[in-house]
């Protein structure tokens, strides 16, 4: 199983975009711009929310509006100071600052880039809690979410897995990241339903 | 409606390290681009993030709308085109059309023998 061929290699993966369950993106936009257009994707891992602020980073394109991003996580909790100040230097006052992973931040070091940013554009941060700026949106996903995204990726099989995107979905708490990483390693090693073939049994 | 096309002049996909390539490269396009520019490139593909590495490139300024290009571009020696379980390497011509970021890709093989080396191979039991 070559890794190139597997459905669940992270560039296809990453074709498939947030499902936006109960709005629409203007509406989206719409609560966004009321809020000033500093607001939180608030939700728990592998919800989507990088996904979700990714599409929204071209929403805001193409209503012409101009975005700057960061990142932070787990393997990257902090930016260096070189970076900082380039950020900051390219920075104009139009951009919308959209910074993932806000919750790697310290409480000083928030606040600190909350004051640097607070004449920019607007501010949309991805946390896992909802604490640091009025919440925009709740992510959250079901197993029936997770079920879709597989139908997405491989569209002649998802029936057949359906019992085993199920039992993945609670296995790993909903973490659809995590879950399709062990699709990945699953039809890596050939132990997915559709990929074992029965073996004849004698009369 | 765009369209672009992008390969070598005697269609093999299958290339050795360090042979000498001509690609050929045609667009016609809705609107004038400001450049277009051809890639050898190198990504991966599999369970972690993608890595592309260009490795080669060579770019048009203000072409036509409707052209075709050639390039000659020496294949480094490596690495080789090369698929495991978790990662891929995976060579690639690409043409790019600025300022829209339209692309084109064509997948090759650069690896001995124009043979993707596979890193794992299931042998059945005997």
């Amino acid at each position: 199983m070559k890794a190139r061929d597997n459905p669940f290699r992270t560039g296809r993966v990453l074709t498939v975009r947030y499902r936006l369950p109960d709005q629409t993106w203007p509406e989206l936009l719409q609560r966004l711009a009321t809020l000033n257009y500093r607001a939180a994707i608030v939700g728990p891992e592998g919800s989507g929310k990088t996904t979700l602020l990714e599409d929204l980073a071209v929403q805001l394109a193409e209503l012409g509006r101009t975005t700057r991003s960061l990142r932070l996580n787990r393997q990257q909790p902090r930016l260096s100071r070189d970076r900082l100040i380039q950020f900051f230097a390219e920075l104009n006052p139009p951009d919308i600052v959209l910074l993932d992973g806000a919750e790697q931040m310290g409480p000083l070091a928030w606040r600190r880039f909350q004051f640097r940013t607070r004449h920019c554009g607007g501010l949309v941060i991805t946390s896992h809690h909802g604490s640091l700026l009025p919440t925009l949106i709740h992510t959250s996903t079901t197993p029936e979410l997770f079920n879709d995204i597989v139908s997405e990726l491989i569209p002649d099989h998802a029936l057949a897995l359906r019992a085993t995107t199920d039992a993945l979905f609670h296995q790993h708490r909903g973490n659809l990241r995590d879950a399709l990483r062990e699709l990945y390693d699953r039809w890596s090693h050939g132990t997915l339903p559709m990929q074992i073939t029965p073996t004849a049994t004698s009369p | 409606m765009n369209e672009l096309k992008i390969g070598t002049t005697d269609g093999r996909t299958s290339l050795e390290p360090g042979e000498q390539i001509e690609v050929v490269a045609e667009w016609q396009l809705d609107e004038r681009p400001s450049a277009v520019e051809l890639r050898l490139v190198w990504y991966t593909q599999g369970k972690g993030d993608e890595d592309v590495q260009i490795v080669d490139s060579t770019r048009f300024d203000a072409p036509a709308v409707f052209e075709s290009r050639r390039w000659t571009v020496q294949l480094p020696n490596g690495p080789y085109s090369f698929s495991g379980k978790l990662i891929s390497l995976i060579w690639a011509l690409e043409l790019v059309v600025e300022p829209s970021e339209e692309s084109r890709r064509l997948d090759l093989i650069v690896a001995p023998h124009g043979q993707e080396v596979v890193l794992h191979r299931d042998f059945a039991a005997t």
